[in-house]
């Protein structure tokens, strides 16, 4: 990690917005006591989530600070106003939602998209296993708030969301790579592009993996002016498949609504930003036939909404995904931007690289796994600074020795 | 200087020093740098030294296979700290070490007149002087050359003592790496600039140099010239990470126009760190032929009286 990198971050933080002030209630007690407070009103943690405050302007936690009122100061604290859980819908951040028909394989694959205006470049987006394609919907709509002429296109992976593909369990890495290549075809026939947009590829997790593959196979070619990686670096991403089951059988296995989702989302912290959970999480989750009781014990209540991918049967896939994507990443053509949470835990080929300034690496403190939803505010400054860098339309360098003395 | 002395044991044995002494540290130290020049002119024999990181058992191997402070005079060329355990316990110890060894005209000029003053006015005498030699003189920097300094001259003119900016000369000086293209190009780190073997070339021949050393970039051979030797990396940390596999180098340049020699040694063997170890073999790369060494940096710690009396 640099000096620049840091200073650079912290000038940015200096340009963000102060902290509203937090409500009178998390200011009484220690830590502690607001955790316990978490816990009974069974709200994740979101008011302290610097992050989603920063991020998101209509935020309910803004509104919450303004309306509380001053209180004893050891009176029971009133139970807190909860904030809204309700799904968001994904028209307020992409144009338009499209079915896409692959005729030979007759796939039909639902992307979301936002076109580029004025020879903007199309941000692409591949989310990670088991999410969906509303995971980058703030993301996409903080990158245009920043360069207005930008696309951003984001589509449900196989497997995932509304895609509905003839074989859903094939998420092998080279058909997940050509699934990428061809949505992108299917939009630029349906928009009647004549020329593919300038690129930049953006992957998060599984989805960082399908950009370095799809960057390194170069079937997209000059197009791709980037590629960026979120959150996976090959060497820790082999050592978590070991616990990967384990963690998947602590999740639940289903919720009695979409709140319900969204509240685990943002209490279990696998989400921070409250606004994000409530874009993203509807769509991991499908409504099942509810008639046949799945446990034996009767007072616990149904739980009809199930998850839309069966992450555990995916496990045959997951050598293939994360072996060799290191090598992919630093070897492919484009420009190379990867963004890590919280701390750099780059393996040694990775360190390698960063050391001999082969790619950029930017760490964003205090964000989760899903650092896109978490930050987008951030992350979508990181991105649209790497495409102006590599735009090579606006790229003009210092003339070469020979030339001066022409 | 009993205290710094002090200091100086506990550093030297890895050992955090108390808040109070850091402090005094940082702002005696801040105190001499910024006395210093951007562009400081340092007599050989001088041994370069590459990014350390805070591997400061490493610190103390580089200074086993090179000798020890003040026998042999150092120029580190940044990167002190990230990453390694010992970032503070190394970035103390050297900043102590140059104190101690720049201290002596210091307390001369405040022993005779009571105050800083002449000794403020003899640095920048020494800035001058600096001008006056450039024959087949080495540049040091941390990173590389920038579109916006064609001349060492330039150098002089940036303020120094500021955060880094996101990009311009400071930036490129310690941002850019060679690379082989023509002229310039865009670096993927995503500041700074990637330069051509022309434009080292170029560089050296306006300026009357015969060589630029610099760090910033790991090369797993410890060290790496390029472009016909008119440029060279050195990176003195070694196993990087204590995963990286590489070996390091410093760089030691001679005083009577005897050459290059790079001397290369691995990471501080794991069961003896702490510990003296036996002298390993250090392999020898003798090259050409040198005398004067310019230093530029927001960071770069010289430790010789020389430079304040020699010029």
């Amino acid at each position: 990690m640099s000096d620049l990198q840091r200073s650079f971050q912290k000038s940015k933080l200096a340009r963000f917005p102060l902290e509203p002030p937090m409500p009178l209630n998390s200011h009484l007690g220690a830590l502690d006591e607001v955790d316990d407070e978490e816990d009974q009103d069974g709200l994740g943690g979101e008011e302290n989530d610097v992050d989603s405050r920063m991020d998101t302007p209509s935020s309910p936690c803004s509104s919450a600070s303004s309306t509380s009122t001053i209180r004893p100061l050891f009176a029971r604290p009133e139970p807190r106003k909860k904030a809204s859980l309700e799904p968001l819908p994904w028209s307020r951040y992409f144009s338009s939602s499209l079915h896409l028909l692959h005729e030979p394989t007759s796939a039909i694959f639902h992307a979301y998209l936002t076109s580029p205006t004025n020879n903007g470049p199309l941000f692409v987006m591949h989310h990670g296993a088991g999410s969906s394609g509303l995971s980058f919907a703030l993301l996409a709509s903080e990158i245009r708030k920043i360069l207005p002429a930008a696309g951003a296109l984001s589509f449900d992976s196989r497997g995932h969301g509304e895609t509905r593909t003839p074989n859903d369990e094939d998420l092998s890495l080279p058909t997940l790579s050509q699934d990428f290549v061809t949505v992108l075809e299917l939009v630029k026939e349906k928009c009647g592009w004549g020329k593919m947009p300038d690129l930049v590829l953006v992957g998060h997790s599984l989805g960082g993996a399908v950009v370095a593959d799809v960057a390194m196979g170069g079937k997209l070619g000059g197009s791709v002016l980037g590629y960026v990686v979120l959150d996976v670096v090959e060497g820790s991403a082999i050592d978590a498949l070991q616990s990967m089951q384990t963690y998947l059988s602590t999740r639940p296995s289903g919720f009695t609504s979409l709140s319900q989702g969204i509240e685990w989302h943002t209490r279990s912290r696998t989400i921070r930003n409250p606004t994000s959970a409530r874009i993203s999480v509807p769509a991991l989750l499908l409504l099942t036939d509810t008639t046949q009781p799945e446990s034996s014990d009767d007072s616990s209540p149904p739980r009809p909404w199930r998850w839309r991918t069966d992450l555990a049967k995916t496990q045959p896939f997951w050598q293939g995904w994360f072996v060799g994507l290191s090598k992919k990443f630093l070897e492919a053509r484009g420009g190379k931007l990867l963004i890590l949470a919280g701390t750099d835990r780059l393996d040694r080929e990775l360190i390698i690289g960063q050391m001999q300034g082969k790619y950029q690496l930017v760490v964003l403190p205090e964000v989760g796994h899903f650092l896109h939803e978490d930050a987008p505010g951030k992350t979508a400054g990181s991105l649209v600074e790497f495409y102006k860098r590599n735009d090579r339309s606006a790229l003009v360098l210092p003339p070469k020795v020979s030339d001066m003395y022409k | 200087m009993s205290d710094l002395d002090h200091a100086i044991s506990l550093l030297r044995s890895c050992k955090p020093i108390p808040e109070p002494a850091v402090r005094e540290l940082c702002y005696k130290a801040r105190e001499l740098l910024i006395e210093e020049s951007n562009v400081q002119l340092v007599d050989a024999p001088v041994t370069i030294c590459g990014d350390i990181h805070g591997q400061f058992h490493d610190l103390m191997e580089l200074f086993r296979v090179g000798g020890d402070v003040p026998e042999t005079n150092y120029l580190f060329m940044g990167d002190f700290v990230d990453r390694g355990f010992y970032s503070l316990e190394s970035f103390l110890l050297l900043l102590s070490l140059k104190i101690t060894t720049v201290y002596g005209f210091y307390d001369e000029c405040l022993r005779k007149y009571g105050s800083a003053n002449v000794w403020r006015y003899c640095c920048e005498v020494f800035d001058y002087l600096a001008l006056g030699v450039n024959n087949g003189a080495v540049l040091c920097v941390h990173g590389g050359l920038s579109p916006l300094v064609d001349s060492v001259d330039k150098i002089r003119l940036l303020d120094r003592k500021q955060e880094v900016p996101h990009e311009g000369a400071m930036c490129d000086l310690l941002w850019s790496d060679p690379d082989e293209i023509d002229g310039w190009g865009l670096s993927p780190r995503g500041a700074g600039f990637l330069f051509g073997a022309d434009i080292v070339k170029h560089f050296n021949h306006l300026n009357n140099l015969t060589l630029i050393a610099r760090a910033h970039q790991l090369v797993m051979e410890g060290f790496k010239e390029m472009f016909d030797s008119s440029i060279v990396t050195v990176w003195s940390a070694p196993n990087y990470c204590y995963r990286c596999g590489n070996v390091a180098a410093i760089l030691e340049l001679g005083e009577e126009r005897n050459g290059r020699r790079y001397r290369v040694f691995e990471a501080a063997p794991q069961d003896s760190r702490g510990m003296p170890a036996k002298k390993p073999v250090a392999d020898y790369f003798l090259v050409r032929v040198y005398s004067t060494v310019w230093a530029v940096g927001h960071l770069l710690l010289t430790f010789s009286s020389n430079i304040m009396f020699r010029g």
